[in-house]
């Protein structure tokens, strides 16, 4: 069963997510901003990581510099509301970008997308 | 059209040591007055470079003080700007892992700046060009990335990054330090040698600079950065620094060692000289501190003898009672007291040579006194027991150093 780390400053979003993913097969894990994502991939190293950019005590652009230089394999899709992040060069660091919606079927395909992709890699 | 420059100033520049001992390679003096990467900031300044951001790392403090007191020169109102970044640890907890790593640990100054090109310099190299050219030679081809190569001889193949062109300059390969090179269509006894100079359109070139901070390599424009894109058919071009009327290359040299240190200054000292400084289209500019013009003396008092100068330079504030002084470069303030002899040597700022001292193929740094009578470039087994000495028998002696 693939792991997912998302995450996001918003807990009913998390939420959202981890019943929606779970459905689908995946198995979640949370975190509520970037160092808490930081300290929890020093435990567990998920296949992939869904992640917003604006969030609390470390942002997704921060997380995303540290995750690349830590863990080269581990793709990291930046889910965030804001398209503009989209052009700054510091989130072409990630695997995909996907613009936050309603419905998940953009971001459920990005990420089955984006995990067979790096089990390739391997 | 938005064209960043960043000037690579990170290396260790550990086979100058000692002259690195406490600065970093580009802020080692060179040709009397200057630090290295005044050759490098010149060129810029004449090109119409003038957004230009200094990386930096170890040892930066000579090297910020020498930017601060002699290049703070450009308008920043008109937009103008030399700025010294040190390593900050934007990324994550490390230091500079490669050339291509300092530029991706600064994508933050490229957001800020969003150039359409970015020129990637560095700072230690020694020679003249306008980066207009590259540019323009660059833009006429819509090249992703346009390489700045000088011609070199064919057995020199191990020194350097190797390009192999097809006729239109377009690079069909590349290759690093190759023993068997592939050589100019033209010319079968030359090679074409990357200088070290990049031109990127910047989108490109952050693409690649992500995808290599992704990968296991070196994280090295040179070794991973060119030959994955010439790899992956991206149109990367050779820009050659040669007359192009006559096909002789270009004066251009990377003073990675100290005999090529020593070497590029003999090239300032013949008539005409190889690298000719007294270029009134090209000035080098630099920070030199405040001191009246050299004199020379007598060698010795009472007597009406001719000192013997040649093939010298010779900064402001020396002063000199040399019996001679042949073949050597010396800056600002240098003492040569009664008598001393000075031949093949470079003295840098402060140094004093005693009474009758003889020198011969010595590299002084600043402030160090060679006490009277002592002889050193003649007898290597002995210099060896207290300084550097190369291969070549050039003898080193450290800042500071007050001999016995």
């Amino acid at each position: 069963m693939p792991t997912v780390l998302i995450v996001d400053d918003e807990e009913n979003l998390r939420e959202l997510y981890r019943t929606e993913l779970t459905e689908d097969g995946y198995e979640v894990l949370t975190a509520a901003n970037g160092k808490e994502a930081m300290e929890l991939l020093q435990r567990r190293l998920p296949d992939a990581v869904v992640m917003d950019i604006r969030m609390p005590e470390m942002d997704g652009i921060e997380a995303l510099g540290k995750m690349v230089a830590r863990y080269k394999e581990l793709p990291v899709v930046i889910n965030t509301a804001y398209s503009r992040y989209q052009d700054d060069f510091r989130s072409w660091a990630a695997e995909a970008y996907v613009v936050k919606s309603s419905d998940l079927s953009e971001l459920k395909k990005t990420l089955r997308k984006v995990i067979e992709k790096a089990g390739k890699g391997r | 059209m938005r064209i960043l420059t960043l000037i690579l100033a990170g290396g260790k520049g550990e086979r100058l040591y000692p002259l690195t001992r406490d600065r970093a390679k580009p802020a080692v003096p060179f040709g009397g007055i200057y630090r290295i990467i005044d050759f490098t900031l010149s060129n810029c300044l004449h090109s119409g470079m003038k957004e230009i951001l200094i990386l930096t790392q170890y040892r930066s403090f000579s090297l910020e003080k020498h930017i601060q007191l002699g290049w703070n020169i450009l308008c920043n109102k008109l937009g103008e700007f030399i700025h010294v970044v040190s390593a900050q640890q934007r990324i994550d907890e490390m230091w500079y892992q490669g050339t291509a790593d300092a530029v991706y640990q600064n994508l933050y100054m490229l957001q800020q700046f969003r150039p359409d090109l970015t020129l990637i310099l560095s700072g230690d190299h020694l020679y003249k060009m306008n980066y207009k050219e590259l540019i323009e030679f660059h833009l006429s081809l819509d090249a992703d990335l346009t390489v700045a190569t000088v011609p070199q001889r064919r057995e020199m193949s191990r020194h350097f990054g190797v390009m192999e062109v097809d006729a239109d300059q377009r690079v069909v390969s590349f290759q690093e330090k190759p023993l068997e090179p592939r050589c100019l269509p033209s010319d079968p006894d030359k090679i074409l040698a990357s200088m070290g100079i990049y031109v990127f359109n910047t989108r490109k070139m952050v693409r690649c600079l992500v995808e290599d901070a992704k990968s296991h390599t070196q994280h090295d424009f040179g070794r991973d950065i060119i030959p994955r894109m010439v790899q992956s058919e991206d149109k990367v071009y050779a820009y050659i620094f040669w007359d192009p009327e006559t096909k002789s290359p270009r004066y251009w040299r990377d003073v990675g060692t100290l005999d090529s240190y020593w070497e590029a200054h003999m090239d300032l000292l013949g008539e005409p000289p190889v690298f000719d400084l007294n270029d009134p289209d090209w000035p080098i500019l630099t920070h030199e501190p405040p001191a009246p013009p050299a004199r020379v003396l007598e060698p010795s008092t009472g007597e009406d003898e001719s000192p013997r100068i040649a093939r010298s330079m010779i900064s402001n504030g020396c002063i000199l009672k040399a019996r001679s002084l042949v073949n050597s470069v010396l800056s600002p303030n240098v003492r040569i007291l009664e008598g001393a002899e000075v031949a093949d040597s470079i003295l840098l700022e402060g140094v004093t040579v005693g009474q009758g001292a003889r020198l011969r193929r010595v590299i002084v740094d600043k402030r160090s006194v060679i006490p009277k009578g002592r002889a050193i470039g003649y007898d290597l087994a002995q210099d060896r027991r207290h300084f550097t000495v190369t291969d070549t028998g050039l003898v080193v002696i450290p800042t500071d150093s007050v001999l016995e």
